[in-house]
């Protein structure tokens, strides 16, 4: 049992929960609410890309290069998180505070069932798309340890995405406007901010980076199981949100990196069958002694 | 200037502007006086375009701008320093200062964000600095540039000295002058009656949603100003 190699293998792969923990930290952050159905709206973005490469092909004439894959995937999530907040946010009363929170979790729920209907629950076999930019294993260091090529690009994938995102957010004036918001949404109002639009767009920057993260696991899994996806991911996704701290992107980061370590070892040490057990374990653990996550604030009143 | 015509405002089925009308006249302070809960910030905030008046017209140089969304009415030259300021706490004072200027395409923002900085040095010096760690005072001066920073023809200002030591209050109020010197009309809403009135070109009092006098500092005897800008006349 090399423990070296699965902490290694778990932090490259963690990186696609790291983007779906932005994600759910993002929409938090602007909106002071959870949406359940972010990581399985932009999941469906995958098998939209999935789709299409089983109609055209990959590759050879008028085949799919790999990297139309993930943009199709991307684009398609970026949609499907707007719809959601059409339906969950913009045309849902928000003086209630629990309307929003469960049209996402029907929302949630349906897609999970519009999955189901379109592969019979059967699993779907996704492109290896991140295989041949680097030789696989890359990096041999010796008998037990080496680098996995496809993770390697996955990880930096993810760290282009996410320094893309930082770039928007502190460099332009669409992030401006989302800092704003999402810090004091009144006075972003007074600036001349519009809420709504600001509110749209961060669901679709979190559903373009969710769109990828799918592809990503579907690329490295080598397959998309609706059963292993859909629901499960996105409560990987809240405990990564809930470790790093709510509405913190290095908490969402730093959150899925170990979350992704962390199960992996224990995938090592008892199985697929348990790994996910000691990932709930690790949110019980955060849960009653640091509660506010890594990066979080303690609650103050204001 | 501004026009401020029979008005209702309601939270809900709460009415808490009854019809209230009045205005600004171009180059004055005028503020705006009365006890708690009498609709002083309801009244800044249907100016501003945060709530919409059920009844009634709000008309700025001449133009209608009831109901419409705040960022157009920031374009039209009206900016509001809101209460507890409301400084993005987590951003330092020069993105601060950047969003105030949001609705501006032009190319003069980081030479006014210079010339916000001459005249407060205290934010130059924490230019960098979250406005969150910044004093009470410290904080006000921010809501106040960054209102600056949208080049507004007219200001209203909602309870400036508000929980501020005696001798911030002082400057705040002096800044308050310096701006209308300079040009900008001013609507102030105040709590702190006395010092209000020294600056004021005229002033209103609104008790319980409604306006129950208008005139100018002399008009009334200050005793009587006070205690119903406090109490209100049912006292």
């Amino acid at each position: 049992m090399d423990y070296v190699q699965a902490i290694v293998d778990g932090l490259l792969f963690g990186a696609v929960y790291a983007l779906i923990g932005i994600g759910f930290t993002l929409i938090f952050g602007v909106m002071n609410k959870i949406n359940m159905a972010y990581a399985a709206a932009s999941f469906a973005g995958a098998y939209v890309s999935l789709g299409i490469a089983q109609v055209v092909g990959l590759s050879g004439d008028f085949g799919l290069p790999p990297f139309v894959m993930f943009l199709v995937s991307a684009v398609a999530g970026g949609v499907f998180a707007y719809i959601v907040y059409l339906i969950c946010f913009r045309f849902t009363p928000d003086h209630y505070e629990l309307a929003s929170l469960m049209a996402t979790i029907g929302t949630l729920l349906m897609v999970d069932e519009m999955v189901v209907q379109a592969t019979n629950g059967e699993p779907q076999n996704y492109p290896e798309v991140l295989q041949g930019i680097f030789d696989n294993p890359m990096l041999e260091f010796s008998e037990e340890f080496a680098i996995r090529g496809d993770l390697l690009t996955l990880f930096i994938v993810a760290v282009i995405a996410t320094l893309g995102l930082l770039w928007v957010l502190f460099r332009t004036k669409l992030g401006l406007a989302t800092r704003a918001v999402a810090q004091q949404r009144m006075a972003a109002q007074l600036c001349g901010i519009r809420v709504d639009r600001t509110n749209a767009t961060t669901f679709v920057i979190a559903g373009v980076l969710g769109g990828l993260a799918g592809a990503m696991i579907g690329a490295v899994v080598g397959t998309l199981l609706q059963s292993l996806v859909v629901i499960p991911l996105t409560i990987k996704g809240l405990i990564v949100t809930v470790i790093g701290g709510l509405g913190s992107i290095p908490g969402a980061i730093v959150g899925g990196l170990m979350v992704g370590a962390f199960e992996n070892v224990f995938l090592a040490i008892r199985g697929v069958t348990e790994r996910d057990m000691y990932v709930m374990l690790l949110l019980f653990v955060f849960l009653a002694f640091r509660p506010q996550g890594l990066f979080g604030r303690v609650a103050v009143r204001d | 200037m501004l026009e401020v015509n029979d008005i209702v405002t309601a939270y809900g089925k709460i009415e808490a502007l009854k019809g209230v009308s009045l205005s600004v006249p171009e180059g004055q302070i005028t503020v705006l006086l009365g006890p708690n809960g009498a609709g002083k910030t309801t009244t800044l905030m249907s100016v501003a375009g945060l709530l919409k008046p059920k009844r009634g017209s709000v008309t700025f140089e001449g133009q209608d701008i009831t109901g419409r969304q705040p960022g157009t009415i920031v374009q039209r030259g009206i900016a509001l320093v809101p209460e507890n300021r409301l400084v993005f706490p987590d951003m330092n004072v020069h993105d601060n200062l950047k969003t105030g200027a949001y609705v501006r395409n032009d190319n003069e923002i980081e030479s006014d964000i210079e010339s916000i900085y001459e005249r407060f040095p205290r934010l130059k010096e924490r230019y960098h600095q979250h406005a969150g760690t910044l004093s009470g005072g410290e904080q006000q001066m921010l809501a106040v540039a960054r209102a600056l920073m949208a080049r507004p023809k007219l200001m209203l200002m909602d309870e400036p000295s508000l929980g501020l030591a005696p001798m911030i209050v002082e400057e705040i109020f002096r800044i308050i002058h310096d701006l209308n010197q300079e040009g900008t009309s001013i609507f102030l809403v105040e709590q702190n009656a006395n010092m209000a009135l020294k600056i004021a070109h005229q002033f209103y009092l609104l008790e319980q949603g409604l306006v129950t006098f208008s005139g100018t500092p002399g008009d009334m005897d200050e005793n009587e100003v006070i205690q119903r800008a406090y109490l209100g006349t049912t006292a």
